[in-house]
């Protein structure tokens, strides 16, 4: 299977301080890849690097095929991403969103029709899609953040924190529908906070004060740190980890 | 560069323009609006300034003086008054802004060819209509002297005649000259305050991150960015061209495809400003404020608009180099007033073209700082 993402010594210093430090990563084609630890661990200075947004200070690898170095603006029209903070424009109309992502994504005006259709249809934003966005619930402002996310059909998804402040069901709603893109063969890297998001992961990295503390597939962790404890779940896998670093 | 990109960003743009009702009343009301009250009401001319006659002599020569006064352009009688202390009563309370005093005997002086002296009383609370209205005084007077002169002493020279003649706005309209300087003022406001929101709007908004991810590059944003405010500010121009031809009768004297290049690249530099000092400012609040301490004031003050550049201490000069309504206003002047083909006024073309250059090299820098 080939790698959708394949980082070596990955890094990153401001200043003094080293936010992520020499990180090896990789992600398989079609995986659900879980990124966890406590905040400030350096998770989104990580898929911020990952998606050609900042200069890694050191390191080597590549996403989406192409080189992190040299080649970081062509892996942004590769990838996919969608973040907490990810913002859309809320004076103008999911329809106008989706346009201007098309747009800068270079997709052909042929295919604008279509491409928007899919993507509407697949999030389920019809009925809204020409109401202008600061009048939408929040759980239909992040459908339309996944459908632009979708829009130029990345076979690599970044989702950077995706469900913190939304609703349980539509969480699960959101799990089975990248459970669903990652059997067409699309990667899903995702960060999160809820640790019971983590089982739906096929592997998961646990990373603390800009390290990988952890990475494999979430039963395996677990049974490794506690072999003794066949009911543990991750949280205590975690705890147990992370009390060993501080120590 | 590509073109798409630029597209679909310049789209979105205009859409933020159109739906925010503030944004659209600075683009386009308030330019037109100013254009038009400063035509009107910025006049500088003095015409049918109210008088007021005291004739104390009540002779056919003083009658006659009065229908001239009257039916000169500057000056339109208002009241005949009987004593000084009316007059002095009409020219405080602001009523009549002139008196013409005749004394008694007048005419009889005149007639026997003695000095005959008259008084004139002016408001010289408007310096500026003050002395217009005592050259006309003068003026007025002057004519008829050389008409008495003419009638009694026919064949003698005249003992001085002053040759005044004006050069370019031959007519001392200040019209002609007020409509394209508040052009440039105007311009320079809408167009660097409108642009002044463009990047730190996004910036507050969280859209900028946005942006961010996207496969967008700093010049490419940049120019998506600049181009429906500079579409904008270009109709404003058009618009204000044909409000000075349509309603003022001004127009420029020399080819309009100058005018037209000078315009465009001037507001490129405006929108230039305001694009800069969104992309360092950080928040609206900062980028407007700083939008328009660096346009209003420098493009009013600084520009040869209100105050002759020649006129100014030499460190004044120094920064008015700076202000680009400076080379506007000269490329207007050329056009309007003297009708000076472009080719003539090549180096202010030049500077313009040059701060658009630098203006446009340095919104690049300052986006792609943002992280582009």
């Amino acid at each position: 299977m080939a790698e959708a993402v394949a980082v070596r010594g990955l890094s990153k210093r401001f200043g003094r301080f080293t936010a992520v430090d020499g990180i090896d990563l990789t992600v398989q084609e079609g995986e659900i890849f879980g990124f966890l630890g406590p905040n400030g661990a350096g998770k989104s200075t990580t898929i911020r690097m990952l998606c050609g947004i900042l200069k890694p200070s050191g390191g080597c690898g590549r996403v989406a095929g192409l080189d992190l170095f040299r080649d970081a603006e062509r892996i942004k029209r590769r990838i996919g991403y969608l973040s907490q903070q990810f913002s859309l424009y809320d004076d103008l109309t999911p329809y106008e969103n989706l346009r201007l992502f098309l747009g800068i994504y270079r997709v052909a005006p042929s295919l604008w029709a279509e491409r928007i259709e899919e993507a509407v249809a697949s999030v389920g934003l019809r009925p809204d899609l020409h109401r202008i966005v600061r009048g939408l619930p929040p759980g239909a402002r992040q459908r339309l953040a996944l459908a632009c996310a979708l829009l130029h059909r990345p076979r690599l998804l970044f989702l950077d924190e995706p469900t913190s402040g939304v609703d349980p069901l539509a969480r699960r709603a959101f799990w089975e529908f990248i459970g669903g893109l990652t059997r067409q063969g699309i990667s899903a890297f995702v960060s999160t906070h809820h640790l019971e998001e983590a089982d739906r992961c096929g592997r998961v990295a646990l990373m603390h004060e800009g390290r990988i503390v952890a990475c494999g597939p979430p039963r395996r962790l677990v049974a490794e740190v506690l072999p003794e404890r066949p009911e543990a779940g991750l949280e205590d896998a975690f705890a147990i980890l992370l009390r060993g670093r501080a120590a | 560069m590509r073109a798409r990109c630029i597209r679909a960003v310049a789209r979105k743009e205009m859409i933020h323009l159109l739906r925010d009702p503030r944004s659209l009343a600075l683009a386009f009301l308030i330019p037109l609006l100013l254009v038009l009250l400063f035509g009107y009401a910025l006049s500088l001319d003095v015409e049918e300034l109210a008088a007021a006659v005291v004739d104390r002599d009540c002779s056919p020569e003083s009658r006659d003086l009065i229908r001239r006064i009257d039916a000169s352009r500057a000056f339109a009688v208002r009241a005949e008054l009987e004593t000084d202390t009316a007059l002095s009563r009409a020219i405080d309370a602001g009523r009549v802004s002139v008196g013409w005093v005749v004394p008694a005997g007048w005419g009889a002086a005149l007639r026997a060819g003695r000095p005959a002296p008259l008084q004139v009383l002016i408001d010289g609370s408007d310096p500026n209509t003050g002395s217009q209205a005592r050259a006309f005084a003068a003026a007025l007077i002057e004519r008829l002297n050389a008409e008495r002169r003419g009638g009694r002493h026919a064949g003698v020279p005249p003992a001085v005649e002053a040759r005044i003649r004006i050069w370019f706005n031959e007519n001392l309209e200040s019209r002609t000259f007020i409509v394209p300087g508040i052009l440039a003022v105007i311009l320079m406001i809408a167009g660097a305050l409108l642009a002044s929101t463009a990047i730190a709007r996004e910036a507050e908004s969280g859209t900028l991150e946005t942006l961010r991810m996207l496969p967008l590059t700093a010049g490419e944003l940049t120019a998506g960015k600049a181009l429906p405010y500079v579409a904008v500010a270009w109709i404003d121009v058009l618009a204000a061209a044909v409000l000075a031809w349509g309603v003022f009768g001004i127009a420029p004297r020399a080819g309009i495809a100058g005018f037209l290049l000078a315009s465009f690249l001037y507001i490129l530099v405006a929108v230039g400003t305001g694009l800069l000092l969104s992309a360092l400012a950080g928040s609206q609040l900062v980028a407007t404020q700083l939008a328009i301490l660096a346009t209003y004031l420098p493009s009013l003050l600084l520009s040869d608009f209100v105050f002759p550049r020649q006129n100014m201490p030499s460190a004044l000069q120094a920064l008015s180099a700076l202000v680009p309504a400076t080379y506007f206003i000269d490329l207007l002047n050329g056009f309007y007033l003297r009708g000076i083909p472009a080719s003539g006024l090549w180096p202010s073309f030049l500077v313009l073209f040059g701060m658009a250059v630098a203006l446009a090299a340095g919104c690049v820098w300052a986006v792609r700082r943002e992280g582009f």
